[in-house]
């Protein structure tokens, strides 16, 4: 596969801050990647930088294999943006706004209401297209944020964490139409600080810190960093710390914490450890209202890595 | 196109305040235009007197009597004096005149007599007691040669016949005119209100940052972008003026504005919408907040007008106000509109103080563009 996006050794630093430093990617056709970092790690300013918004202090960013640059509209044309603020015209409705913006690229008003049709229903809008902006809840405003910056079917979208404060039913909505995009061929950028999404969505994800690069790959390539193979939850009303001790006798188990009637047990490695937890409950007795077991998480990778939640 | 379509539905989307400002300056202009109204004819009223003659009516007291006759509206004896305080107070009477006897002897002999005078609180009153005045004076001056009584008061009288022709000159109707400048002067705040506000909003809409972000990452050149807001923000000021222009048509009428001063008028208020139109863009650099536009705006609109005598007579502002207001673009655009008023002839000379205020006018709204371009450029740099 092509690459869509190639960045090289971008450093961008306000006054004595580096928010991005020496960072290089690519995005390959086709696939969506997942910035994924704390809030300030530099993944919108990376996102600046790449779309031209920001002049950045070194490095090379070259998008369809030429140099990006504030007036390379050729590329411009090509490219979608949901900026993590809802950006649209209060006075507009909602088909107002993404006609408005998709005109932006398509002249012919024929493929433009075409496209604002389709734009409506990927975002799933198709009622509320006569509404003003201020008429719409927030889950709703932000679909619409959505089709604004889509509606223009990009090849190469990039997504600013567009489900920040959105409710279950809109941010589900929202998943499923970038995964649209995504089957129509668009490749997608797509940064967030929350990881559930990007296992649900990215073919590969890239872990920000600091404006570094701390991990890259797969999500399964970087659950293999967590060095964790599974973990072990129990609920137990009581526990004596003789019996506590005693999970740490378990074969492969690397880690026990007892806090507010949850057992945590963390296994490194081996199969069949749920099994045998239960047993070991079993047999010393223990009563336990609800028992279940998770592979490792990215939240634990970047654990791992920094020793910090990735919502800290 | 989809830029210039998105300019005009927001535009549209503020009508009412375009209909509020027209309504504004229909009828309160229509009632400044019937105020303030100076004639060029001019008719003297005399005023009413009462006359309690207790003197006979002879010599000079008949002389005094003629001439009172003559200059006032003598109204019959009022007996009761309450029934004369009200004629007063309403001034159906400005001034109440008791002659006392032996008044003809007095007068004759050189000696002022005592009148007892009562009058109203207008300035009637003091014109009725200037005409009393001047009839005792010419009489005391003439009664110093020692001249017998029949003498003197034919002296007064031939004295007090001469008058003075006052003829007025001006070949312009400032009445006529007046209603026009009166007209356009008040469309100061109009037009500011209707080109302030609409552009406000519009560029501030176009403005806000995530909007301008998403027009800069858009494969839409912004300087292309930005000279289709500038056309449409012209286009829309042009329209206000021809608004405006349209219903002087209506309320001044097709003589005045089809004439050479109607043509003046056009140009000055075409120039002052032009540079409404940048201190709009100003604002809207200045302003992110679209309800900080109508406060700023009103401050702008109502105070330049205020200020530069669009709502009242240059000639009833303090000396330190129009010296302030000698800065603002609003003071050059009412000026020239007073002195088309009373504009005798078209030639250079009387056009000159006309055309330099358009000029300053121009260096205004260039001056403005200057300006607003710095600010731009700064406000453009993201980074």
């Amino acid at each position: 596969m092509k690459n869509v996006i190639e960045v090289k050794h971008l450093t961008k630093s306000y006054k004595q801050n580096k928010a991005v430093d020496d960072l290089s990617l690519t995005v390959k056709e086709g696939e969506i990647l997942g910035l994924l970092g704390p809030n300030g790690s530099g993944k919108t300013t990376t996102m600046n930088c790449i779309l031209a918004l920001l002049k950045f202090d070194d490095g090379k960013i070259s998008i369809f294999g030429k140099e990006m640059a504030p007036d390379a509209y050729d590329i411009k044309a090509k490219i979608g943006v949901v900026f993590q603020e809802v950006a649209v015209f209060d006075e507009l409705t909602v088909y107002g706004n993404i006609d408005y913006f998709c005109g932006l690229y398509v002249e012919d008003k024929a493929t433009r209401a075409q496209y604002v049709d389709d734009a409506l229903k990927l975002v799933g809008l198709e009622d509320n297209k006569n509404q003003y902006p201020k008429q719409l809840s927030g889950g709703l405003l932000r679909r619409l944020n959505i089709a604004c910056g889509i509606a223009h079917k990009p090849k190469l979208i990039f997504l600013d964490e567009p489900t920040v404060a959105v409710d279950p039913q809109s941010r589900n909505n929202i998943l499923e139409g970038i995964k649209k995009l995504r089957d129509d061929g668009a490749t997608i950028i797509y940064t967030t600080h929350y990881m559930e999404e990007v296992e649900i969505l990215c073919d590969r994800v890239i872990i920000l810190d600091h404006g570094k690069i701390i991990a890259e790959g797969t999500n399964d390539e970087l659950k293999a960093l967590a060095k964790i193979e599974e973990k072990v939850t129990v609920e137990v009303a009581d526990l004596s710390p003789k019996q506590l001790s005693g999970f740490e006798k378990i074969k492969n188990v690397d880690a026990v914490s007892y806090e507010d009637g949850v057992l945590k047990v963390v296994f490194g490695k081996g199969k069949n450890n749920l099994a045998e937890m239960i047993e070991y409950l079993k047999s010393n007795r223990i009563n336990y209202s609800r028992i279940f077991a998770e592979r490792p998480t990215l939240n634990d990778v970047f654990l791992e890595l920094t020793g910090k939640e990735l919502r800290d | 196109m989809t830029v210039s379509r998105a300019f005009w539905k927001i535009a549209l989307k503020n009508i009412g305040t375009i209909i509020t400002y027209t309504a504004i300056l229909v009828t309160f202009g229509t009632m400044n235009m019937s105020a303030n109204n100076t004639s060029l004819q001019y008719e003297a009223r005399k005023p009413a007197i009462v006359v309690f003659n207790e003197d006979e009516n002879v010599g000079i007291t008949k002389s005094f009597v003629g001439y009172l006759e003559k200059n006032t509206e003598i109204k019959p004896d009022y007996k009761d004096d309450d029934k004369l305080k009200d004629a007063l107070f309403y001034e159906q009477v400005i001034l109440v005149l008791e002659i006392p006897k032996g008044f003809h002897q007095d007068l004759t002999f050189g000696n002022e007599p005592e009148i007892k005078m009562r009058s109203s609180a207008g300035y009637q009153a003091e014109l009725a007691k200037v005409v009393v005045k001047r009839y005792l004076t010419t009489a005391t001056a003439y009664a110093k040669l020692h001249l017998s009584e029949e003498e003197l008061a034919k002296r007064v009288d031939a004295t007090l016949a001469n008058e003075t022709k006052v003829e007025i000159k001006s070949k312009v109707d400032s009445a006529k005119y007046g209603k026009a400048t009166r007209y356009f002067s008040f469309a100061n705040y109009t037009i500011l209100a209707c080109v302030i506000t609409i552009i406000c909003l519009i560029m501030i809409s176009f403005n806000r940052t995530q909007i301008r972000k998403r027009n800069l990452v858009s494969s839409i050149e912004i300087g292309k972008m930005n000279r289709i807001l500038l056309k449409n923000c012209c286009i829309y000021a042009v329209a206000v003026w021809l608004f405006y222009l349209a219903l002087g048509f209506i309320v001044i009428g097709g003589e005045i504005m089809l004439s050479g001063y109607g043509l003046i008028y056009a140009i000055n208020s075409l120039l002052f919408c032009a540079c409404a139109t940048t201190v709009a863009f100003l604002i809207s650099q200045l302003v992110a907040n679209q309800n900080a536009v109508n406060g700023l705006m009103n401050v702008v609109a109502l105070g330049s007008s205020f200020l530069c005598g669009a709502f009242v007579p240059a000639e009833y502002l303090p000396d330190s106000v129009l010296a302030f207001a000698h800065v603002l673009p609003s003071f050059y655009y009412v000026d020239t509109n007073n002195r088309v008023m009373n504009l005798e002839s078209f030639d250079f000379a009387s056009l000159w103080p006309i055309i330099l205020n358009m000029i300053i006018l121009v260096g205004f709204t260039v001056a403005i563009v200057i300006v607003t371009n710095i600010i731009s450029k700064k406000r453009q740099k993201i980074a």
